[in-house]
């Protein structure tokens, strides 16, 4: 179905017709009306730079929310006043002063007093401590003693361990103190009557639990760590870090292992701890429709639906090969477009196998291991570096790639002249002895081996570029070794020329 | 201020310390006033009557006290002008107060003559050192209001005041002062008492320096240290590395006049300023070519006498950290080292408190000033203390400090003692409220 064309807009919004149609139609003879239509909030020179083109953005730009400036005192000066205050926290009159804006209420409560909080500390009475609280390492006195100076420290224990001094009696570690103190609270919670629920009620018991052994082994515990010797912290150390290191072992050896058992029984195994990564799954559903496709693997084709519905994703880490259609062909041609396909090596989609994204430079064929040196060399002569490419084009990979296939079958082909030379020595040679002398036959026999070994070992001493240059003037031999490069480059060239297009 | 919570109430604060009484307003950052505690006295039977008539009207420091027939000479210009028999007396001694005489006449001429308020007006806070006996406070409590009129009083723990003033609630603070150097563990705003430790490490120091002077170094001969209130005239030899003897002139008609206790003062005086303008400390400790490296120092004593101090000024700090081997062995009650004194503090404190502590050092007082010092300090830590510890903190303007800080807090003032509670309560109430 057609949409409406731009002139039915024109015509619908009652706007004149542009004066020339095409893709810049919105441009305006300069100096109309349009410049003095020009929206809040956005700057002259911007506007004239975007024009009507982003109305979304002058929308947004039209009203800048500014933070209103502070009103500090209504820009008038501020009256002061010395003034005595009370303090609410304080029990007496005592009354200090101190600057304070005029008109504010001098009497009001004063506004740090409500920092002075009050801890709650329990307090039992006679009947109370002979009933439940009664304990044969410590008198009521020194209950009394300990109670009146947590309240006095707020149950700050440190600071009552360290003033704890009470007359003739035993000396109290914290750890005493804290116990007596929790026991005894402990204690008068469980016994008195209690208002809210009992979980409240167990929650406030469990709050002054305390075991004193615990504690006083976890003190202990501290006191050695801190009696380390420096060579201990040292090992200590070093035995840290290589734990570290054996779990990290392990960890990989897990992943290793679940990434193998998910390629092989795939994602319904039913591993516990499988984490469906996105671009696996994905990679193993086309995976299986592939091996569907062989009719090697049985699983079920339940995957289609969710593989295209994530099939950017798809395209993304596994490019299927799909054959382009005309339109698409014309649009690649015009944003320059060029669409590989990845060969397939192996049915299995693990992680190995996948293909990531890759620089063209990257995929330039390797020559053979064996031709390499010769041909790195024959580049070397042409000064083209097989390496790097300047400009890694398309045309140029290709182009590069053509010529390294060349110089390999040149390095060939030198190859089998080479033993096809020698070859043809040593048959002529064997030819001129049996027509000269038939009688010397094992002496010439002997001398023929030592030739061709002299030969060979020449033909291995040599270097890419005399032997090439052999061939191109055959019939001179052993001088023409001596060639220059120049006339090996000539020939070079004109071999690749050929190849040429 | 507004970020600490304070709330001004023009609080006046007195720091009195065994070299130095500081006094100023609560919220400042350093103090307006800062005298000498020592005081220069002489006994009236010596001086005839109209001689200490005309003598308060030239010197402006000087505060006569008749009922005990003894006149006393305070402020900057009190010990340190030369008089005719005047005697030079220390109130304070190990950072206690061992004589209250002076002390009103002290505090009266830092508040009225030097900083110009009446003490009635405002609310004083007085700071003590840790191991401040309670009959002390309690004796400058009384001073405070039944002298002084204060309308309200409070004394603070100097240790306690550090801390705050480096932000702190619990630390463990290094004070180095004149005579007594201490390491005071706070936990949560209290003094650990347990823990607390203190030697005159200090006085020491100075002891050691002083003899260094005096005696015959290498290549030069023991230097005199006369004050110049006793120098007629000299002439300043060109400072060079070999010494030459000063040549000087001394005024003969005050030499018979000079008693001991003032020759005694000047002497440690300039030691002080010796220590303070040219002493220091190697950071890694003792190390004779370390200590030739760092150079040498010019120093120039009243007489006229120069020298460039070497090695000699690096072993001074040197006394803080060690004790050598011969010394211990002739002196068993030696004052304990700076590392001995941390030891030991926190020995004494709970194995939990100890990385709190650590993590938390506030170095203060004026003899940690001495170059060095706190690089030295921390090296120790790390060789002695077998912890983790942090960088070591040190309050702003490190004597006075933010001490005054705490009380201009708003809610420093439900603590104040009133006077009323004083009458009240008595004596009591200020080791009740004081904790």
């Amino acid at each position: 179905m057609a949409g409406p064309t731009a002139a039915d807009v024109r015509s619908i919004l009652s706007l004149p017709s542009p004066s020339t149609p095409g893709l810049s139609q919105p441009r305006k003879p300069p100096g109309t009306t349009e410049r003095a239509r020009k929206p809040e909030g956005i700057s002259r020179e911007l506007y004239s730079l975007i024009g009507t083109s982003a109305p979304t953005l002058a929308a947004q730009l039209a009203k800048p929310r500014l933070k209103q400036k502070p009103n500090l005192g209504g820009g008038g000066r501020v009256k002061w006043e010395w003034r005595s205050f009370k303090n609410g926290a304080r029990a007496d009159s005592l009354r200090l002063s101190h600057w304070m804006k005029a008109g504010t209420d001098s009497e009001a409560e004063y506004q740090f007093a409500k920092y002075n909080v009050q801890s709650n500390v329990y307090v039992y009475s006679q009947d109370e401590y002979v009933r439940l609280l009664s304990d044969k390492e410590w008198t009521k006195e020194e209950t009394d003693y300990l109670f009146e100076l947590a309240r006095e420290y707020d149950g700050r224990f440190y600071v009552v361990a360290d003033r704890y001094e009470y007359g003739n009696g035993p000396p109290r570690t914290i750890e005493d103190i804290k116990d007596r103190y929790y026991s005894v609270c402990r204690k008068l919670v469980r016994n008195r009557p209690w208002a809210g629920d009992e979980a409240s009620k167990a929650q406030l018991i469990s709050s002054f639990q305390f075991d004193k052994d615990r504690e006083l082994t976890r003190k202990k515990y501290v006191a050695s760590l801190e009696n380390r010797t420096p060579s201990q912290i040292a090992e200590e150390e070093a035995l840290f870090i290589e734990l570290k290191r054996l779990e990290q072992h392990e960890r990989r050896f897990k992943k290793d292992r679940e990434e193998l058992l998910r390629t092989l029984a795939g994602i319904e195994c039913g591993l516990p701890d499988v984490q469906a990564e996105e671009e696996t799954f994905v990679g193993t559903q086309t995976e299986t429709k592939k091996t569907k496709k062989k009719g090697v693997a049985n699983n079920e084709p339940e995957t289609p639906t969710s593989a295209t519905a994530s099939g950017t994703n798809v395209v993304l880490a596994q490019p299927v090969p799909r054959k382009q259609t005309a339109k698409s062909a014309a649009h690649d041609a015009l944003h320059c477009i060029h669409r590989t396909e990845i060969p397939q090596t192996s049915t299995t989609t693990t992680k190995a196998a996948h293909q990531p994204v890759y620089l063209r430079s990257y995929k330039l064929p390797t020559p053979k291991s064996s031709a390499a040196p010769k041909i790195a060399q024959v580049m070397g002569e042409l000064g083209v570096s097989h390496t790097r490419l300047v400009m890694p084009t398309r045309e140029n990979c290709a182009q590069l790639e053509s010529l390294l296939e060349a110089a390999a079958a040149l390095v060939e082909t030198k190859k089998q002249v080479d033993r096809i030379e020698h070859e043809t020595m040593v048959t002529q040679e064997r030819l001129g002895n049996r027509t000269s002398e038939g009688a010397e036959n094992d002496m010439d026999v002997d001398e023929e081996g030592g030739d061709a070994e002299a030969v060979g070992e020449d033909g291995r001493g040599q270097s890419v570029v005399s032997t090439r240059s052999v061939r191109s003037n055959r019939p001179r031999k052993k001088s023409a070794r001596s060639m220059s490069i120049s006339s090996v480059d000539t020939t070079a060239t004109g071999g690749l020329k050929r190849k040429r297009f | 201020m507004v970020n600490y919570g304070g709330d001004e109430v023009s609080a006046l604060v007195i720091d009195i310390g065994t070299s130095s009484l500081r006094a100023g307003y609560a919220g400042d950052d350093t103090p307006k006033a800062v005298i000498p505690t020592c005081y220069g006295f002489k006994s009236e039977s010596i001086d005839e009557g109209d001689v200490s008539m005309a003598e308060p009207g030239e010197e402006g420091g000087a505060n006569a006290k008749p009922e005990k027939k003894v006149k006393l000479y305070i402020g900057q210009s009190g010990p340190s002008v030369w008089r005719d028999g005047m005697q030079v007396a220390h109130p304070v001694q190990n950072s206690l107060i061992t004589d209250f005489t002076p002390i009103p006449q002290l505090i009266s001429h830092a508040l009225t003559d030097v900083m110009r308020c009446n003490a009635a007006e405002h609310p004083v806070l007085v700071t003590e050192p840790a191991w401040n006996t309670v009959e002390n406070r309690e004796r400058m409590a009384e001073i405070m209001f039944e002298e002084f009129q204060v309308p309200a009083f409070y004394i603070a723990n100097t240790g306690v005041l550090n801390a705050f003033a480096a932000g702190k609630g619990s630390a463990l603070v290094i004070d180095v002062g004149h005579t007594t150097a201490s390491v005071t563990p706070v936990v949560d705003g209290f003094v650990l008492r347990k823990g607390l430790s203190h030697s005159a490490l200090p006085m020491l120091v100075q002891a050691h320096a002083k003899h260094l002077l005096t005696s015959p170094y290498h290549n030069r001969a023991g230097i005199q240290l006369l004050p110049h209130q006793l120098i007629a005239n000299k002439q300043v030899p060109p400072a060079l590395l070999h010494p030459v003897p000063p040549r000087f002139t001394l005024r003969d008609e005050r030499v018979p006049g000079t008693t001991e206790t003032w020759r005694a003062w000047y002497e440690a005086k300039e030691t002080e300023e010796w220590i303070q303008s040219v002493a220091g400390v190697i950071d890694q400790g003792w190390n004779e070519q370390a200590a030739a490296q760092r150079g040498v120092r010019h120093y120039e004593f009243p007489t006229g006498y120069n020298f460039y101090f070497g090695a000699e000024r690096l072993q001074v700090g040197e006394q803080y950290f060690t004790h050598s081997p011969q010394l211990v062995a002739s002196n068993p009650n030696l004052p304990k080292t700076i590392p001995a004194l941390i030891s030991s503090a926190l020995s004494a404190c709970d194995p939990d408190l100890r990385q709190v502590l650590l993590g938390n050092i506030v170095l203060t007082g004026g003899g940690s000033l001495l170059s060095g010092f706190a690089d030295r300090l921390s090296v120790e830590l790390q060789r002695n203390v077998n912890h983790v510890y942090s960088p070591i903190f040190f309050p702003d303007n490190a004597i006075f400090s933010l001490l005054e800080i705490s009380a201009s807090l708003g809610t420093f003032h439900q603590l104040w003692i009133s006077k009323e509670e004083w009458q009240e309560h008595g004596k009591a109430i200020v080791g009740q409220r004081c904790k």
